[in-house]
């Protein structure tokens, strides 16, 4: 076996313990915390559902190493220390400074001197990482803009929204910050209209919705202080904060592997219109089913990974590359975060009207503990069970034109 | 009211070390080595004055096999205006015009 089968090897066997290794942590977290020892039967009753949960990213890891291996990594290692640092910096600089990348590549090849090489590949780093913007005084004000929007969306929640002091004035904050940081020219947005255009949808809705419930219910019990029953907790509420900030972002500015496959758009966008209507048909349905109070705890868990799933396969077959697959497991992970999350918060009132408690398992509860719910339960269900079985999708189904391929072109099979 | 902001010493370096050859396409390492700056100043300036053509680019033809063809750079029309304005400037400091090779350092010829 070559150097460079081992290294890739090597490498796939470390993304699968990484993988690995958060489920392992929690499983051990969970053993230590229990309160009274844990039995045989419970420790292996756990590991189980770590093994249910942890064995689609352990695959979909090795599947992304294995991707990225072929594509780039076999050619990185043949390269030596600062032609792997060069390259790794050149593969983050926005697609309007690729050449740029490739023109320090190419001066590097001219070095021969190993220090000469380093200090090269150093000083090429630093550009790709922090590349020239605009001016410097276009940067100190939109950064005294930011400073000074956050401040003020401080003082204006503080006195309007008391609820919502730490959700507003993060996200605006998160904004302002990653676009004094970097600022990327949005030229790729007009490949990705729809994408852009849902997003800002669900963006915008899941703002007015968590203020409309920050302002209607900001706590989820009468009669006890905010610290135990507030609507938003600190920290649910920076969770939203960040997460729709950067969903923004990322709409704006979607990296050249989201943002260039057309299939992968399409797709993603398709999965995530698909999972927030079948979210409504199933709040609607059991809604009239008086029998019924399960919630929609059962939808979110396997139909939402299932329609993520589809769509990989399906952009995977249509643009024939894992890649497709992958873009649009990721777009419908996000864009059907946003939509669930929107969705869920437009539901949940109708709900709680008829007296069927929480949307997500019909317990009873105040009604703004629906707002921490959608959040958590929509982020978790998507980022850790439906992203990775895309993931999976993506490679089933750029697997298997090869296959057909293959068969094209071994002719036909003779009988035993 | 003030004029443009003048630039930088390492950028006018730059400027001026282009400009002792203008019609010569030059590389960003050579120039590094010339100017004895890093890679991680020259290749920023390179990427200003090209944003606000006062840069040519172009890549190199008729190479060896098996090396990868380099960037080259030289200045356009506003860039050797550029040039010359910062030449005749008084302030140009004399640290600049010895980075630029105009004392005791002679510039390397390139594109060859």
């Amino acid at each position: 076996m070559n150097r460079t089968r081992r290294l890739g090897r090597l490498g796939g066997l470390v993304a699968v313990a990484v993988a690995a290794a958060p489920f392992a942590w929690l499983w051990v977290l969970q053993m230590h915390d229990a309160p009274d020892p844990p039995t045989a039967q419970v420790r292996l009753d756990m590991g189980i559902w770590m093994a249910v949960f942890g064995t689609p990213w352990m695959i979909a890891a090795w599947l992304l190493w294995r991707a990225w291996w072929r594509e780039t990594g076999a050619r990185l290692s043949t390269l030596d220390g600062p032609g792997w640092l060069l390259a790794a910096a050149a593969a983050i600089l926005p697609a309007d400074r690729r050449d740029w990348g490739a023109a320090m590549a190419a001066e590097l090849a001219q070095v021969q001197d190993h220090p000469a090489r380093w200090r090269f590949a150093v000083g090429c780093a630093r550009t790709a990482v922090f590349p020239p913007r605009g001016g410097r005084a276009a940067v100190g004000i939109s950064g005294a803009v930011a400073v000074a929007a956050t401040a003020a969306a401080a003082l204006v929640t503080g006195v309007a929204l008391p609820a919502g002091r730490v959700f507003v004035p993060v996200f605006v904050g998160v904004v302002g910050g990653l676009a004094v940081a970097r600022s990327r020219p949005l030229g790729r947005a007009g490949r990705g209209v729809g994408v852009a255009g849902l997003a800002l949808v669900g963006i915008a809705g899941c703002i007015g919705a968590t203020i409309w419930y920050l302002a209607e219910y900001p706590l989820t019990r009468s009669g006890h202080p905010p610290s135990t029953s507030a609507t938003l907790s600190p920290v649910t509420a920076v969770v939203l904060a960040v997460v729709l900030a950067g969903c923004l972002w990322l709409a704006a500015t979607p990296p050249r592997w989201l943002a260039g496959d057309r299939h992968g758009r399409r797709f993603g966008v398709a999965g995530a219109l698909v999972m927030a209507a079948g979210f409504v048909l199933v709040s609607r349905l059991e809604q009239r089913d008086t029998t019924l109070d399960a919630g929609i705890m059962s939808y979110l868990l396997l139909a939402a990974p299932a329609v993520v799933l589809a769509g990989s396969v399906a952009a995977a077959v249509a643009g024939r590359s894992f890649r497709s697959g992958l873009a649009a497991s990721a777009w419908a992970t996000v864009l059907g975060a946003l939509l669930v999350i929107l969705t869920w918060l437009a539901e949940a009132p109708r709900w709680y009207r008829q007296g069927r408690g929480l949307l997500l398992d019909g317990d009873g509860g105040g009604m703004g503990a629906n707002l921490s719910d959608a959040i958590w339960w929509t982020l978790i269900v998507l980022a850790l069970w439906a992203l990775p079985v895309g993931v999976l999708g993506a490679a089933a189904g750029s697997a298997r034109p090869r296959r057909s391929n293959a068969r094209e072109h071994a002719g036909p099979v003779s009988a035993p | 009211m003030t004029g443009p902001r003048r630039p930088s010493a390492q950028t006018i370096a730059v400027v001026l070390a282009l400009a002792e050859q203008p019609a010569t396409w030059r590389y960003g390492y050579a120039l590094c080595q010339q100017l004895d700056l890093k890679a991680g100043s020259v290749y920023p300036i390179l990427m200003r004055l090209a944003d606000r053509g006062l840069l040519e680019t172009s890549w190199e033809r008729d190479l060896p096999a098996g090396r990868p063809p380099r960037h080259l750079y030289r200045l356009t029309g506003p860039g050797r205006v550029l040039a010359e304005e910062l030449a005749a400037a008084p302030s140009a400091p004399a640290k600049t015009a010895r980075a630029a090779g105009g004392v005791g350092r002679r510039p390397r010829v390139e594109g060859t």
